[in-house]
């Protein structure tokens, strides 16, 4: 499937295309616009103004993927409040990863255009999702 | 410099949006200019961030528009900047104060430490022209956390 996101990716573009690859559609094609009205007839977009897959009534446009994919996974649960912290700060959850989160990927952001800060970020948010899925297996890590 | 506007209207009723919008543009350290049009120095942060609130205005069924502007002379931005400073010079008094109070009574509690930082990181997400009230308040903090270590 061909998906469609402004180009200039951070935090919330990069996990919504981290959780299509991994959960939603197993070989996405990603395209970078400049404004919603460059979004190819043929493309899902997500995380714009004015699309369903973006933000709705204060939730981050990660948060609104779950629940459309009714992905219930407690892990995505718990990325997702990481996620909307990182993205918003409104402080709606106790997530001290958050700002620490934010400045890695507006950091890769200034060194990579977005198709490869997206191969950066998928990795790191493998890890995020391994590491929060082995502490609720109540592995120690 | 630029400037990106939120120019808003939103029905008086429901008075929810309304207060949800107050809340996060204050978060976002937005300058109200006049009522219903707001400002923030341009950045693409500031020009998404504007984007959502825009979007939740429309669909408290509001209307919205995004501006990017500029003045016509380099003492309104000066003004404007100034307005902006002050309001979070205040805040970081506030701060310092706190951070006094609690050296002066010789007492730092961990919570009341980590109140203190939060809300002075809740002040920085919203400078955006930072006053000489900040260095102030970030030293009163630290010297807080001195003070705390040196406890048995």
């Amino acid at each position: 499937m061909k998906w469609a996101t402004r180009a200039g990716c951070h935090v919330d573009r990069t996990a919504c295309a981290w959780l299509i690859r991994r959960f939603i559609d197993p070989e996405p094609t990603f395209v970078f616009v400049a404004n919603p009205d460059e979004v190819p007839p043929d493309a899902t977009p997500f995380d714009m103004r004015g699309v369903d897959l973006s933000h709705h009534g204060g939730d981050c446009s990660f948060e609104t993927f779950l629940e459309r994919y009714e992905l219930d996974d407690p892990v995505l649960g718990e990325i997702a409040r990481i996620v909307h912290e990182a993205d918003l700060g409104d402080e709606r959850y106790e997530a001290p990863e958050a700002p620490g989160l934010d400045a890695l990927i507006r950091g890769l952001g200034l060194l990579a255009g977005d198709p490869e800060l997206l191969e950066l970020t998928d990795r790191l948010f493998d890890g995020l999702y391994e590491l929060r899925r082995r502490a609720r297996a109540g592995d120690r890590l | 410099m630029a400037w990106i506007l939120l120019a808003y209207r939103l029905p008086s009723e429901p008075s929810t949006p309304r207060i949800t919008l107050w809340r996060r543009l204050r978060r976002l350290g937005a300058l109200q200019i006049v009522d219903g049009l707001v400002a923030l120095p341009e950045s693409s942060r500031a020009r998404e961030q504007l984007e959502w609130l825009a979007d939740e205005v429309l669909e408290a069924g509001g209307e919205a528009t995004i501006w990017l502007s500029q003045t016509t002379a380099p003492s309104h931005d000066r003004a404007l900047a100034e307005r902006m400073a002050q309001a979070v010079a205040e805040e970081y008094r506030g701060v310092t104060r706190a951070a006094r109070d609690a050296l002066e009574q010789g007492e730092g509690s961990v919570r009341r430490l980590r109140r203190l930082r939060r809300e002075l990181q809740r002040i920085r997400a919203r400078d955006h022209f930072p006053p000489p009230e900040r260095a102030e308040a970030e030293e009163a903090v630290a010297r807080l956390v001195q003070l705390m270590a040196a406890a048995p």
